[in-house]
Order: structure tokens, then sequence, then C-alpha cells
């Protein structure tokens, strides 16, 4: 029997092929961590939207800001997946370097690029089921740990990086690579160069993968590359409709589609799920608006007395849909001027909605005193559907759908 | 084993000589990655109960059994019995071909959790609402056509090289 070291030294031999070179590798490298870097970058403007540090202002314009941020947070999520499959089918090989510690760095290298590459893999799984709100498939909680790992990703992106700078500035250009590979001798081995043989039937094994034809190199890096090119290109054509209107046509893998739901436009959270079906109908509903000692009770015919506004914003959710609609309703503007609110002042919504964190959540005066951003009754010329937030929802520009509260119970001046 | 050198990422022992700058460079980047595990650390200790570190843990393990364990020699069974075929098939249509199952089963990998979803359930008519199951067999008559199309383009246009290539395979 061939020992451990020589069957590792095998299978990395056996594993070679022409698409995997440190040049393929760093080619790939580089879209991935574009990627990894676009998701961390879109991601933590999205969470602090939802969780801001008390000094935290926010743009309100443009209006399809979350809209474009989240959607590409989503569609570069997907493609994450072609490139990080593609990024370790490159350097799968070196999982069987031998000896498989050297040393203690060695030891240290090896298990950052484990936890890289699980916490990988684990992020890009449980965002995609988040989509489909599955969430019964993971024991942990989402967002929590979606927010942990992409430090954990992003710090060992920065370390991988780091360790590996030498191949990839070697690799960085098609011509460096070039020169590198001709000044490392070896590195034009096929599988059928001669080893010492293994003995027994790992042996007869390998030496028959030696006697498989080699693939030609350059038609096979260019397959490779062109595979991936063409993976991503098919998930984005088929999927990113979701958020980007332009590829609404070619839609047909989105877990979400523009145009279906009540009023036309998808719901994340239904009347159901948030136990409002009768709460949301009760005829003495009214939006109570208080600042401090004062406070104003509004029933829905009472809001629709007010001047009333008509403005086109993207309902744009965390999951990464959008999709724009004509809202109508008062301005909030207008209903916290009914209370003496001051023009800077911090609101904080409840909804009428049961077991959520985004019951109770707070607003900032860039967007309460928004012109655009309105306590909407009516949505695409319809009163608001219970499913869309009937009676009152927040509409306002630039914020995660989260945010846009619906079911409104209470507004205060905090 | 040390007469050979397999063509693969950062060759075991020597490792290239680095420059000042470089040197610098890694370690800036390195103090960054650790700063920001260790936000990452902090942050999951503060806000996911202890109780979900097994689960998690055993998600990470799962990621990489089934990645390392199961799919990549997979992958590499498949290319193998692909190459054996190049003995009698031009290697130019056999990468075409796998170029085309590759983006077929990575779709299929993204699409199938929809399908067993929308089986379970949503509970919400706008979550999941289309007809992923023909949407998927869509995408494999459209990646046949397009393959069948390639594989007949290159095989009009390139006889000659065809040929050379095969006899030096």
């Amino acid at each position: 029997m061939p020992d451990v070291q020589q069957l590792m030294g095998e299978a990395r031999r056996a594993l070679a092929a022409p698409s995997r070179t440190p040049r393929t590798a760093v080619v790939v490298g580089r879209l991935l961590a574009i990627a990894f870097l676009l998701c961390f970058g879109t991601g933590l403007f999205s969470h602090y939207l939802q969780d801001p540090l008390p000094w935290m202002r926010f743009p309100t314009r443009p209006t399809f800001l979350y809209q474009w941020t989240q959607g590409i947070h989503i569609t570069a999520g997907i493609l994450c997946f072609p490139l990080l499959f593609a990024k370790l089918y490159a350097v799968f090989p070196e999982l069987f370097q031998t000896p498989a510690i050297r040393s203690f760095p060695h030891f240290l290298e090896r298990a950052s690029i484990a936890l890289f590459v699980a916490a990988s893999l684990v992020q890009i799984v449980t965002g995609m089921l988040n989509t489909y709100q599955w969430y019964a498939l993971f024991p942990f909680p989402f967002r929590q740990t979606h927010y942990a790992l992409s430090f954990v990703i992003i710090g060992s992106l920065a370390i991988h990086i780091a360790l590996k700078l030498p191949i990839i500035s070697a690799h960085w250009t098609k011509r460096a690579s070039a020169t590198t590979v001709s000044a490392e001798t070896g590195d034009a081995v096929s599988p059928a160069a001669a080893s010492p043989a293994a003995a027994g039937v790992t042996g007869r094994i390998f030496a028959w993968i030696d006697r498989t034809p080699a693939a030609p190199p350059r038609a096979s890096r260019r397959a490779f590359l062109t595979t991936v090119g063409v993976a991503s290109a098919a998930l984005v054509v088929t999927t990113a409709g979701q958020s980007f209107r332009v590829l609404d046509p070619t839609n047909i893998f989105a877990p979400r589609k523009a145009g279906i739901g009540p009023n036309g436009l998808p719901v994340n959270r239904t009347a159901a799920a948030a136990k409002v079906t009768e709460t949301a109908v009760a005829p003495d509903w009214t939006l109570t608006v208080t600042n401090g000692e004062t406070s104003r009770s509004f029933s829905r015919a009472a809001l629709a007395a007010l001047p009333q506004h008509q403005v086109d914003l993207p309902i744009a959710c965390v999951e990464g849909w959008s999709q724009t609609a004509s809202w109508r309703g008062p301005r909030l503007s207008d209903l916290l001027d009914t209370v003496g609110a001051d023009t800077d002042a911090r609101i904080r919504l409840t909804s009428l909605e049961q077991k959520s964190s985004y019951a109770v959540t707070e607003m900032g005066p860039e967007y309460a005193r928004d012109a655009l951003t309105l306590v909407a009754l009516e949505l695409a010329g319809q009163p608001l559907d219970i499913d869309h937030g009937y009676p009152a929802r927040m509409i306002a520009p630039g914020r995660p759908g989260v945010m846009q509260t619906k079911w409104l119970s209470t507004l205060e001046v905090i | 084993m040390a007469a050979v050198t397999p063509p693969v990422v950062n060759p075991p022992g020597a490792p290239a000589p680095v420059g000042r700058s470089t040197r610098r460079i890694q370690q800036g980047l390195i103090g960054l990655g650790l700063v920001l595990l260790a936000i990452g650390a902090i942050v999951l200790v503060q806000d996911v109960a202890a109780k979900n570190y097994p689960g998690l843990l055993l998600w990470f393990a799962g990621a990489l059994v089934l990645h390392d364990g199961i799919l990549a020699p997979i992958v590499f069974g498949v290319s193998l019995m692909l190459r054996r075929a190049g003995k009698r098939i031009p290697f130019a249509v056999l990468l075409i071909v796998q170029g085309a199952v590759v983006v077929g089963a990575i779709a299929t990998l993204l699409v199938f959790p929809e399908i067993l979803k929308q089986g379970i359930g949503t509970g919400n008519a706008t979550l999941l609402p289309l007809n992923y199951g023909a949407g998927l067999i869509g995408l494999y008559a459209v990646l046949a056509v397009l393959t069948a199309a390639t594989v007949g383009v290159y095989l009009r246009l390139r006889p000659s090289q065809i040929s050379v290539e095969q006899r030096s395979a």
C-alpha cells in the first residue's frame, strides 16, 4: 500500500488540468473579490439603513438608490455561485498538497483558507435560501449570522490576498503570467509524465488516469473561462429582472416577478403572517400621531381628507426584488405639522404587526421631512391591499422595504 | 515524488522572494484581515445565541465536505470520462459540451431549491410564483440548441485544426 503522502501527491498530480493554473485562479479570483466587495459594501449600507448609528444621515435621492444597491447585492451574490465554484475548481489540487502541514504558519494559512471557503459557501447558500424564505433549513438566525459572516469573509479575503500576493502579482497580466510559467520549468507537466508507480488498486487507478488523453491546454483554459462567463451571464439574465426592470422579460428563475401580487406588486410579509387580518380592518382603526403631550388621532377618512399627493417610488426589499409603483396619500410632513413637530425630529413608527423585529422602527428627519414621504392610502389607483399595509403604510424614498412600515398604528416624535 | 512539479498554485516549499513594499502591503492586509475577523467574532458572540453555534459549525463542516468530498470529485470524474472520450471525439467539441453541462448544473443548483420550497408551500402567493420546472427545461433546451449550433459551426469552420489537435492528443 502506498503511504498517505504519496497518495496525496498522486491525487494532486491526477487532478492537474490546464484550467487549473495560477493564472486562471487569479483571473477568476479578481472577479470573485469584486463580487464579494460589492456584496459587502451594499450589505453594510443596507445594514446601517436598518440599524443606523445615532449620527448617521442617509441620502434620499436618487429615489432608486436602495433599489440599486440591494439589487446589486443580490445579483452579485448570485454571481458568486459560478465564480466561487470556478475559483475552488482552479485551486482544488492544492487540497492534496504534501506535506499537508509544513509549519505552524502554514497550518494557520490552511486553517484560514478552510474558514474562508466554508464561510463563503455558507454565506451564499443561506443568502439564496433567505430569498426563498426557506429559513427552516438552517439552525441559526439569518440576518445576524449573515452580518457576522460578512466580516469573517472579507477579513479572510484580506489575509488570503496578503499571503498570495507574490503569486497574484506574478500572474496579474497574461504576459507576466507567461513569463513566470516559462521560468518555472516544471510547469508544463502533463498527466502522462513519469512518476514512481504506486502499487495496488490505487496505483492501478492512477495509472489508468495517466493513460487518459491530456486536454489541449489553450483550448481548455479558454473553455473554462468562457463557461464561467456564460454561466454568470445566464444567471443574471434569468434572475436580475426581479431587481432591474429591463431584464424582467427574461426573469424566469427569480423568486419574485414584477407585476405579480395584489395591486400588481409583490409582497414580502403577508397580513396573515403578520397576524393583522382582524386589527387592520377594524372599523375603529386610527393612526395616532404624538409629539410629547400633543396627540391627534386620524381615522382613514380623516387621512383621506388631508391634502393628497401622488408619488412614484420603488418598494425595494432586502431580498433584492423591487418594483416602482404609484402611491397616494397625505405627506408625513403635513401630519407631523398637525402636532407641531420640529423639522429635525426623529419619528418612531409602530405597526399593528405581531412577532416582528420591524414592528417598531425609527425614521430620521431626512426621510420624515422629505416631500416624497407619504402615509400611503392608495397604491396603483386602488385602495391599499391588506397585504400591502391597509389601512395606511409608510412609503419613503431610498429605504429598505422592511422599513416602509405597513399597517401603521402610531407615529411618535422622539 | 520530488521529480514531479504539478502545474498548480503555490508550489510548496519555496516562496518567491518578496520586496519591502510587497511585504508592507502584506502586513497591512493581514492586519486589516485580523481586525475584520475580530469584528466578525464579536458580532457573532453578541448577536447570535450560543445555542446556535453547533448548527453553524455543522453547516461549515457540511459545506466543506459537500464541496471538497462530493461535488469536486464528481466534477473530476465527469471531466475524466470526457477526456477519455477525447480519443474518438474532437476535444473542442467535448469542451463545448462540458461547458453547457456546467452552466445547466449551476442553474439547477439555484433553481432546484425553489421548486422544492414551492412544493412545501410559502404562504405567500407572490413568493416563488413562477413555474420553475418549466423554466429549467426551457433553459436545458436553449443550452442544447446553442451547444449543437456551436459544435456545428466549429466542425464546419475548423476541420483542419481538429485533425491536428487529435493527432497531437
